[in-house]
């Protein structure tokens, strides 16, 4: 196993290393239109920045909405009453003999084109470059908001408690120590995958190779980390005349998902 | 249906006071640019010493709340402890905004000061050289300040239109919105100081006084550009609406809370449109119309006089309170 990835480690860094050769000669030899387009190719197959990038794949298939995770994170991160990192929406949609319920947990997408980290004042959020998360340094926050009204997911709240901007973090101190973060730990239906998006040999990047994924509010172009597999697209807002639509976010601070 | 609103009272009342300060100093400043030597910045005098004078305190007023609301309030310094070049590579309108504040604060501060009676409150020598040396700073602050306000007005509208996430805000006209209702409600302060100021005719030794006739050609000068604005503003407005209501999708969504039917639509139909602009626009109007068309003496009674700029003032709140309430109850449609 070991020999094998390391095969394809190495394999990949190859042709990585031959590509920028390729291009620096185009761009020496030719003309500054190379070089621009050589730019603007992604680096890696994904298409993101960062080598390394923490992402989560949720399963919706195999969820089944118990908040566990929900649980879990507030007993994690230790989040305040009122307010929540993560959270569990319901959507229920039709009439009786052809109704259903889905669910849609929500989490911060460290996203690669972060619009929170852009509108910082301070720079107190920023996108970690070892690993594409992003995270808020507390020593310079000032809680003015900025962020929580520049994120398209809501994700962003004011801790009451300390006062600052607070989200996900993707348990950044369990997965520094080989675990995963607490929301994949305690998930019942192991729907929440968690790992490195870029490694073409973590389960995460297997899983979203095999299987049709998609991310929430892809127009705004952000181009989240948190992938979803069997998600439900319906919304109150966007339904069909006469269809019936209920969404629950179950989250104090916004009853509403907008 | 309540909300959880995460920018309250205190950014809609600063939004309101930075608008109306930058607009007070911006009007002061053009007055006193317009012709530095000629007979206007005499007959006008008293426009740009109130412009001066009312220019800074509502901005610094408006900039302890926003300190107030943050979720750090000792931290607001951090904004300016942060490398100074970090705004030209992660250009955060709030970072370049906090620096228009201090400038603003600082050089209004000293451009009011150049205004001051300075040979009426230090005798002697003293108060004639500073007065001179005031008097020879007016015109360089007024360069500075000019742009410092518009900046100023226009920082208010981009700190909330920078935001995709917000449909409401998130349009290029907000600018113009706002800029041209910071004019408007500078220049409404100015008018009521002024009215106020001098409702005894001779109440400031020295200055124009009221039945002087330079004071009511100044005031019909200062009205017709009022009603002016209000018309560029009802413009600009229409615009705003159109341009979310044309848009497929959030936009159009968020914009609904202000039409007919929806949340905020009483607020914004009666409270910006009817008192805010279309009455002191007709008000004002005919009084303007009957001498601009019939060659009637400029004059009107004190209670319309003090009434349209106040509400003016309202409007102009409740624009603020419209824009940033509603951009907050609304936001991404879809997942």
């Amino acid at each position: 196993m070991s020999d094998k990835s390391d095969s394809a480690v190495s394999r990949r860094k190859f042709l990585k290393t031959v590509g920028q050769g390729t291009a620096a000669v185009a761009t020496a030899g030719i003309a500054g239109g190379a070089m621009h387009a050589a730019a603007n190719k992604p680096a890696a197959d994904s298409g993101k920045k960062n080598t390394v990038q923490y992402g989560m794949l949720i399963d919706l298939r195999r969820c089944i909405g118990c908040q566990a995770c929900t649980v879990a994170c507030k007993a994690e991160a230790d989040v305040p009453m009122g307010v929540a990192r993560s959270w569990v929406e319901y959507v229920e949609k039709g009439r009786y003999p052809n109704a259903g319920r889905s669910f849609l947990p929500r989490l911060c997408n460290h996203c690669s084109e972060p619009h929170c980290v852009r509108v910082c004042p301070t720079g107190a959020t920023y996108e970690r470059p070892q690993d594409g998360l992003i995270v808020i340094d507390q020593g310079v926050c000032i809680g003015c908001l900025y962020c929580a009204h520049a994120c398209p997911y809501g994700v962003r709240f004011l801790n009451p408690v300390t006062r600052f901007a607070d989200k996900c973090d993707m348990c950044i101190h369990r997965i520094y120590k080989g675990l995963v973060p607490s929301c994949v730990n305690t998930c019942q239906g192991r729907a929440r995958i968690f790992g490195d998006v870029n490694d073409p040999n973590s389960e995460i990047h297997k899983l979203i190779a095999k299987n049709p994924v998609s991310v929430t509010r892809e127009t705004y172009g952000t181009q989240p980390n948190v992938y979803y597999i069997g998600l439900d697209t319906t919304d109150e807002n966007t339904k069909k005349p006469g269809q019936y639509v209920r969404v629950t976010t179950n989250k104090a601070n916004s009853p509403k998902r907008t | 249906m309540e909300h959880h609103l995460m920018w309250n009272w205190p950014m809609i009342v600063y939004l309101f006071l930075a608008g109306l300060g930058a607009g007070a100093l911006a009007v002061s400043g053009i007055v006193v640019l317009w012709d530095p030597a000629g007979e206007f910045r005499h007959r006008a005098a008293l426009v740009a010493r109130l412009g001066a004078f009312i220019g800074p305190l509502p901005v610094i007023i408006g900039t302890i709340l926003l300190i107030y609301e943050l979720g750090r309030p000792f931290r607001a310094l951090n904004l300016f402890t942060s490398n100074f070049w970090f705004m030209f590579f992660n250009p955060s309108p709030m970072n370049w905004g906090s620096w228009f504040i201090l400038f603003f604060c600082v050089f209004a501060t000293v451009y009011a000061l150049t205004f001051l009676p300075w040979k009426a409150l230090l005798r002697g020598e003293r108060g004639e050289r500073l007065e001179a040396r005031a008097e020879r700073m007016r015109s360089p602050m007024a360069v500075i300040c000019v742009p410092l306000a518009i900046a100023m007005a226009i920082y208010t509208a981009i700190l909330l239109a920078a935001i995709p996430a917000r449909p409401l805000w998130h349009t290029p006209v907000l600018w113009l919105l706002f800029t041209v209702s910071a004019i408007s409600t500078g220049l409404s302060a100015i008018i009521l100081v002024q009215r106020f100021m001098f409702r005894k005719p001779g109440a400031v030794r020295g200055a124009i006084r009221r039945e002087d006739p330079a004071f009511r050609v100044s005031e019909y000068y200062l009205v017709s550009m009022k009603v002016l604005l209000i018309i560029a503003e009802l413009v600009v407005i229409g615009l705003f609406i159109m341009f979310a209501h044309m848009t497929i999708n959030s936009a159009n969504f968020a914009v609904q809370v202000l039409l007919p039917g929806g949340e905020l639509a009483t607020t914004f139909w009666l409270g910006v449109i009817l008192v805010g602009l279309l009455m002191p626009a007709f008000i004002e109007g005919f009084y303007l119309l009957r001498t601009a068309v019939l060659g009637h003496e400029f004059e009107w009674p004190y209670v319309i006089n003090v009434s349209a700029p106040i509400a003016i003032l309202f409007g102009g709140l409740m624009l603020r309170y419209v824009i940033v309430v509603g951009g907050q109850i609304t936001g991404p449609i879809g997942i």
